[in-house]
């Protein structure tokens, strides 16, 4: 059977009022949830900061101070730190998800191809609370992995070990997402492509090189992207698994709220991060458009 | 045997086992934590020893129970969970409705604007509500948790019911209004059973994430309406013994059964064709 996507036709809603009946819900949440809150957030993190209160003054003097504490060292190493721990976990995560996606699209029985669905639908819709637990357990002070990591020379206090448990937080999660996400293009690669190439005396890894890799290759830009804009954002893995040494921008956020009440400072580390994570989307968007038009 | 084809085939050999090492060891390192968490669980050591327990026993699981914060903040998620998901579902099926179907200009500009809390990160959501809601006088925990759940929820569900409602059939409903059935016959009749794998899939998605959420809760939790993953949160930085692992059981096993619930109702292969994830 063939599927036609068709464009809906004019048996369209005929008023106003259904229109606002379906619509005006949405819009009002969206309105009153959203998109106040992201205003306000602009306009408080340009409000002067008074120690000691919480929140701004009700008429303070408009300031790009919170802005311009940000650029000290420390803050410029959590933004560093947040998108190179980040993107270190995004690439690990396509390594790894790019030839799963494949071995399910192509290499297995239908059988296994719905329990390995199943499983990793499992992880995408399981907390990240479990999942982040799960690699304490695993890596922490009586995990498995841990002998393997002290043979590696590595201190369990060291900067290093911490960063190596934050980046398996991260990758846990990622995977899942990104193979899911890799196996729609995966299954719209025509398999005959490869058995041509292969009988015209490719050898298998080249023919994979040359036509496998080529044909996903703007899926897994945006599968890369969509895992960094995961990572950038991540809150709970870095909170738990960083045990303070290692903090990303969400962290910090959450310091300013709840340790010093520095709500104009959260406010502007916030448009900051809404900053980097649309510049990511920009970029995906940019990549498809481009898809679109090759 | 050709020199060049012995070269073609050592090089495939390598290739190939490299491949399957990294799916092995992919796939190791994704269950392997989820089993020792589950095993240590049942770990009859009143202390956190190291793997594997050397007897088992289910005294996490009752000192779990018997946490009266646990069960206070587990009933709040649930409510919380519930109320989120219809309200989602509601909203965002009669919004995929609306867009679906209504000629208005600015159509694809309202659709991306719908979506556009997904690429939010979820601290900043959190952290903006809670402002904007301390300002307007919105003090109530419950309330605030239940608007900051519906925006993170929302997108998912009109997405959903949005590609099923542009997968199936229009002319199923131009029909049965040829034969007479009135606007409101034909939406109830047709296009609402059409869209009943999207509708699902939205609402399972919804419950999940809101049974799930940190990020935003913490921020809107108070005293009075706290959230289960934020007391363990709390608990995880404290102290960490396997109580935690205990409530990871339990809530392993609420996922697997939505798990079961989205096969048997839509089918993974719907799920994952429709691309429900950020992009």
């Amino acid at each position: 059977m063939t599927k036609v996507r068709r464009q809906p036709v004019a048996i369209s809603i005929p008023d106003r009022r259904d229109a606002a009946l379906t619509l005006g819900p949405a819009l009002l949440v969206f309105a009153f949830g959203f998109l106040s809150p992201l205003i306000n957030l602009a306009i408080e993190s340009l409000k002067e900061f008074t120690p000691g209160r919480v929140g701004s003054v009700e008429n303070a003097a408009a300031t790009v101070q919170n802005y311009y504490e940000l650029a000290n060292q420390a803050f410029a190493s959590v933004l560093l730190t947040t998108f190179w721990i980040g993107g270190v976990a995004a690439i690990i995560g396509q390594l790894v998800a790019f030839p799963l996606a494949y071995f399910i699209v192509r290499r297995i029985s239908p059988r296994m191809r719905t329990l390995t669905l199943g499983f990793l639908i499992t992880l995408v819709l399981s907390s990240v609370l479990i999942k982040t637990y799960a690699i304490e357990l695993t890596f922490g002070s009586v995990g498995i992995f841990r002998p393997f990591l002290l043979t590696l020379g590595l201190s369990p206090n060291s900067r290093e070990y911490i960063n190596i448990v934050v980046i398996a937080g991260l990758v846990h999660s990622i995977i899942p997402v990104a193979t899911l996400t890799l196996i729609g293009a995966m299954q719209s690669i025509d398999p005959r492509l490869l058995d041509a190439a292969q009988s015209l005396g490719a050898p298998g890894w080249k023919a994979h090189l040359s036509i496998t890799l080529p044909l996903s290759f703007p899926a897994l830009i945006s599968s890369t992207l969509v895992s960094l804009t995961f990572a950038i954002s991540a809150f709970v893995i870095p909170m738990v698994l960083g045990r303070g040494r290692v903090l990303f921008m969400s962290n910090v956020i959450y310091t300013r709220f709840s340790d010093i009440a520095n709500y104009p400072s959260g406010a502007a580390i916030s448009l900051v991060m809404l900053a980097a994570a649309l510049a990511v989307v920009a970029v995906i968007t940019f990549a498809q458009a481009r898809r679109v038009s090759q | 045997m050709s020199m060049q084809s012995f070269a073609a085939r050592t090089g495939d050999r390598i290739a190939g086992s490299l491949a399957y090492g990294v799916i092995g060891l992919g796939l190791a390192f994704l269950a392997i934590p989820l089993v020792i968490t589950c095993v240590m669980a049942f770990d009859a050591r009143t202390y956190l020893g190291p793997m594997p327990p050397p007897a088992l026993s289910l005294h996490w699981f009752e000192r779990l129970v018997s946490q009266a914060d646990i069960l206070a903040s587990l009933r709040t998620s649930l409510i919380l969970a519930v109320l989120t998901t219809v309200l989602s579902v509601t909203i965002g099926t009669a919004a995929a409705v609306g867009l679906a179907r209504g000629n208005f200009p600015g159509k694809a500009a309202l659709t991306s604007a719908f979506l556009s809390p997904l690429i939010v990160p979820p601290v900043v959501i959190g952290f903006g509500l809670l402002l904007f809601l301390s300002k307007a006088g919105i003090t109530n925990g419950m309330a605030r948790l239940l608007l900051g759940h519906v925006i993170i929820t929302l997108p998912y569900c009109i997405r959903t019911s949005l590609a099923s409602l542009l997968g199936s059939d229009q002319r199923l409903t131009e029909a049965a209004m040829i034969l007479g059935a009135t606007e409101r016959q034909a939406f109830w009749t047709i296009t609402l059973p059409l869209m009943r794998t999207g509708v699902v899939t939205g609402a399972i998605f919804a419950f999940a994430i809101s049974m799930d959420d940190v990020s935003i809760s913490l921020f809107l939790s108070d005293p009075s309406a706290t959230t289960l993953p934020v007391t363990l949160v709390s608990n995880m930085r404290a102290a960490f013994d396997l109580t935690i692992a205990a409530a990871a059981v339990v809530l392993i096993a609420v996922t697997a059964l939505l798990i079961v619930v989205l096969d048997r109702v839509v089918g993974f292969d719907t799920v994952v064709g429709q691309g429900l994830f950020r992009s």
